[in-house]
């Protein structure tokens, strides 16, 4: 009795959560690669946090924010009769910011290691800041852009920690692949168990072989 | 010179600390307790030491978590569940070294830590469109959580309140949830509203006796403890039984045999 | 009428050095600036494009203030008519050499110049092509076809041959000659290259620790009047005979022998700088003939 519910959720908060990181991540990344404010070290440890707090801290923080016994989660059940907590909209929230440095990173590299030339030449040719980044700069750092995109998805498919501090477990709407695998073999169901971890580990690899594929496949025909 | 007396002073305090770690070792114990049960059994530590003066090191986790850990190697000595089946299942799988010998009862309560919210022993409460989420301890690795859904099944109220159910990894958790209001209210152990840092805190009733399974709670000797700690562990067993730790059961709201 | 005075610290291998210059530049003039690397030309063409900004200075062009410090007035890069040719040819790579054209295309801007600009800089066989699988020369070109698509009233080019060998430095010349009096530009040429300033340039800045030690037609900066004589030449020594008094002087790829007193023998060592020249000499011409 597989219930294939759990990769629903898991698939779905991937993807939501990439989509968010990508266009949040970017003129994030793009300050970072460019700034040379006294800011700059502030914001890139800020950053880099969620790479280095155990998840379980992440959810115990978020528990306490964006639970309705203190301000914002007051506030926000208030005004938008919504609570973030237990719910799927609060894990993509958590999702959102734990993957935020797999998307920034990457992104913020390949900026940076663009000559600054190239951005001074559209300047010069009378192009916007936004139009210098959206027509030369993205387009430049593709495999980064990739790679963000790839290490985001795969990280919020992997997330664990996070979700069982504020996930609640709920089926159907927070149980999410790794929670369901946890849960059968506490249950000691190995066999299915199992079942889950193999359809988890061939889904996500044939999608990140597919991504490579094209990548690649995209890489030899500019070549030519 | 000085390097030979470098390699005898490293040998020496090799020695030393091997020497530590085997008696010292011998001495401590290591109990599985079920959540709801940790507080109950931090209060008998101090009372074992002073009798024994044996130490004893506790990991808790909820009864399904403790004997799947048991199950792949965990080094318990005892193990301390909140009901009859997962120790049981370890003597069948030859872990432990007798049948689940039942030590309480456990009793469950509806508590909730949010303001202008009042339980009531129908559980008609839950129907309220006030309550938002409903804590409970996941029934599959929690006994604790298995009463609390015969209950709701019991006063007819769990089709309607499904939806509403936020599960928790252990009782420990789905108290946490609780009170940090995350959960408008929930079902957790009456030992876990008793303690010193809870009296006060928010409002509870017990359920009724009738609308659950009663959740006989028994320990068991592992096969871990027989075979390293016997001593140790035949007798914080046994001291499980004594009537000090009745005492300290009945004051955590725990039912016990008089005998 | 393009009038900048401009002056910035500047932090060079040899510590701290005052980059400060002024100059006025007639429309259609093509001004050369030459000077050791660190001297600062580079930065003059840059703060001239916008792209930095001085610590005290003023930029008028056209009657159009584009700079001044202290009036707290900042053109942005954008905004500036200017025309930027950079030393490693920042073509993007994403684009086709039609691409980087088209991308400098401003609004309502017909088309119609992006061919004549390819025909002009010889790019039509390279209109597909991407910027990673053409030559120096070839990205050289593109690089400024595309700073001339906005038809500039400023062209700016920062030491656009030094990358290339000496007979595609010569047609490439050709090239930038062909599009300032086709166009009517007003350019600033940035080079450590003698001969192609003296090809070029109308008038050449000589930029030395960030200031203008000399200013001119290139005859007039490079022939010292002093020294005089019918030919100067400058060389390094590369042999000096104690025997025979012979110092040997290589200029650039000639050779030339000099006589010398005993004394004069010893002051000389190999590597020297050395300048020479001479009034009593009735050079004779003769044409090579190439077979």
């Amino acid at each position: 009795m597989t219930d294939y519910q759990p990769f629903l959720i898991t698939f779905r908060l991937a993807l939501i959560t990439t989509a968010i990181l990508f266009i949040v991540a970017i003129p994030l990344a793009y300050w970072l690669a460019h700034s040379k404010s006294k800011f700059k070290s502030v914001i890139e440890t800020l950053v880099s946090m969620p790479l280095v707090l155990p998840p379980s801290v992440l959810g115990f923080y978020f528990l306490i924010a964006f639970g309705p016994s203190h301000g914002l989660g007051q506030f926000i059940e208030h005004y938008f009769n919504t609570r973030l907590v237990f719910s799927f909209g609060g894990l993509v929230v958590a999702s959102v910011i734990y993957s935020l440095p797999f998307m920034v990173h990457p992104i913020q590299a390949g900026l940076a290691g663009l000559s600054p030339n190239l951005k001074e030449a559209s300047f010069s040719l009378g192009k916007s800041k936004m139009n210098t980044l959206f027509k030369v700069l993205l387009p430049c750092i593709k495999p980064s852009l990739l790679t963000g995109l790839v290490l985001t998805f795969a990280h919020t498919v992997g997330e664990f920690g996070v979700v069982l501090m504020i996930g609640g477990n709920i089926p159907g709407q927070t149980r999410v692949a790794s929670i369901a695998i946890y849960d059968e073999v506490e249950a000691m169901n190995y066999h299915s168990a199992n079942v889950y971890a193999g359809i988890l580990f061939a889904v996500t690899f044939i999608i990140l072989l597919t991504v490579y594929f094209v990548n690649h496949r995209y890489a030899i025909t500019k070549n030519l | 010179m000085c390097n030979k007396m470098k390699k005898y002073f490293y040998f020496l305090s090799l020695i030393v600390m091997m020497f530590c770690s085997l008696t010292c070792g011998a001495q401590k114990l290591t109990v599985a307790v079920a959540a709801n049960m940790q507080y109950v059994v931090e209060e008998l530590l101090p009372i074992f030491k002073t009798e024994t003066g044996i130490d004893v090191d506790l990991v808790v986790g909820s009864s399904g978590k403790l004997a799947t850990q048991i199950t792949e190697g965990a080094p318990f000595d005892v193990f301390i569940s909140a009901d009859m089946k997962y120790p049981n299942e370890l003597f069948h799988k030859g872990l432990a070294t007798e049948p689940a010998k039942e030590y309480a009862q456990g009793k469950l309560v509806l508590w909730t830590n949010t303001h202008g919210i009042q339980p009531t022993a129908d559980l008609k409460i839950l129907l309220q469109s006030s309550i938002v989420k409903i804590a409970v301890a996941n029934p599959k690795t929690a006994p604790y959580g298995e009463a609390a859904e015969q209950a709701m099944k019991y006063y007819k109220v769990y089709t309607q309140v499904k939806d509403k159910l936020v599960y928790g990894e252990s009782i420990g958790q789905t108290q946490q949830f609780i009170d940090t209001k995350a959960a408008d209210i929930g079902f957790i152990a009456k030992s876990q509203v008793l303690t010193d840092e809870m009296m006060g805190k928010g409002f509870w009733i017990e359920i009724d006796k009738k609308a659950y399974a009663p959740l006989m709670q028994g320990a068991t000797i592992l096969k871990h403890g027989k075979t390293t700690n016997a001593y140790g562990a035949k007798h914080f067993f046994e001291f499980l039984y004594t009537t000090e730790a009745k005492t300290v059961f009945k004051k955590y709201g725990y039912i016990v045999s008089a005998k | 009428m393009i009038s900048f005075g401009i002056s910035k610290v500047l932090h060079t291998a040899q510590g701290k050095a005052l980059l400060d210059v002024m100059c006025d530049i007639e429309p259609g003039e093509l001004v050369g600036i030459y000077g050791a690397s660190g001297a600062g030309k580079t930065t003059i063409l840059r703060i001239l494009a916008g792209l930095l900004l001085p610590d005290k200075g003023h930029i008028s062009v056209g009657g159009n203030m584009w700079l001044d410090t202290t009036a707290g007035k900042n053109l942005a890069p954008q905004k500036r008519s200017v025309g930027f040719v950079f030393q490693d040819y920042a073509l993007f790579p994403n684009m086709t050499v039609k691409g980087n054209l088209a991308y400098a295309l401003q609004k309502g801007q017909p088309p119609a110049i992006i061919d004549e600009l390819m025909e002009l800089m010889e790019l039509q066989q390279l209109s597909g092509r991407y910027p990673e699988t053409l030559s120096g020369g070839q990205k050289q070109r593109v690089a400024l076809a595309r700073a001339l698509v906005r038809q500039p009233k400023l062209l700016l080019l920062d030491e656009p041959l030094s990358a290339l060998d000496n007979e595609l430095r010569y047609r490439l010349q050709g090239h930038i000659l062909q599009a300032h009096k086709r166009y009517g530009l007003t350019t600033i040429l940035v080079s450590h290259d003698v001969p192609e300033l003296f090809r070029m340039a109308g008038r050449i800045l000589v930029l030395e620790q960030g200031k203008i030690v000399k200013q001119g037609t290139p005859l007039e900066v490079f022939f010292n009047e002093q020294a005089g004589g019918a030919f100067q030449l400058v060389g390094d020594v590369v042999d000096v005979n104690m025997e025979t008094r012979v110092i040997t002087v290589l200029v650039y790829n000639n050779v030339v022998k000099v006589q010398v007193t005993a004394a004069e023998a010893i002051q000389y060592k190999q590597g020297d700088r050395v300048l020479v020249s001479s009034d009593t000499f009735s050079p004779v011409i003769r044409k090579i003939v190439v077979s």
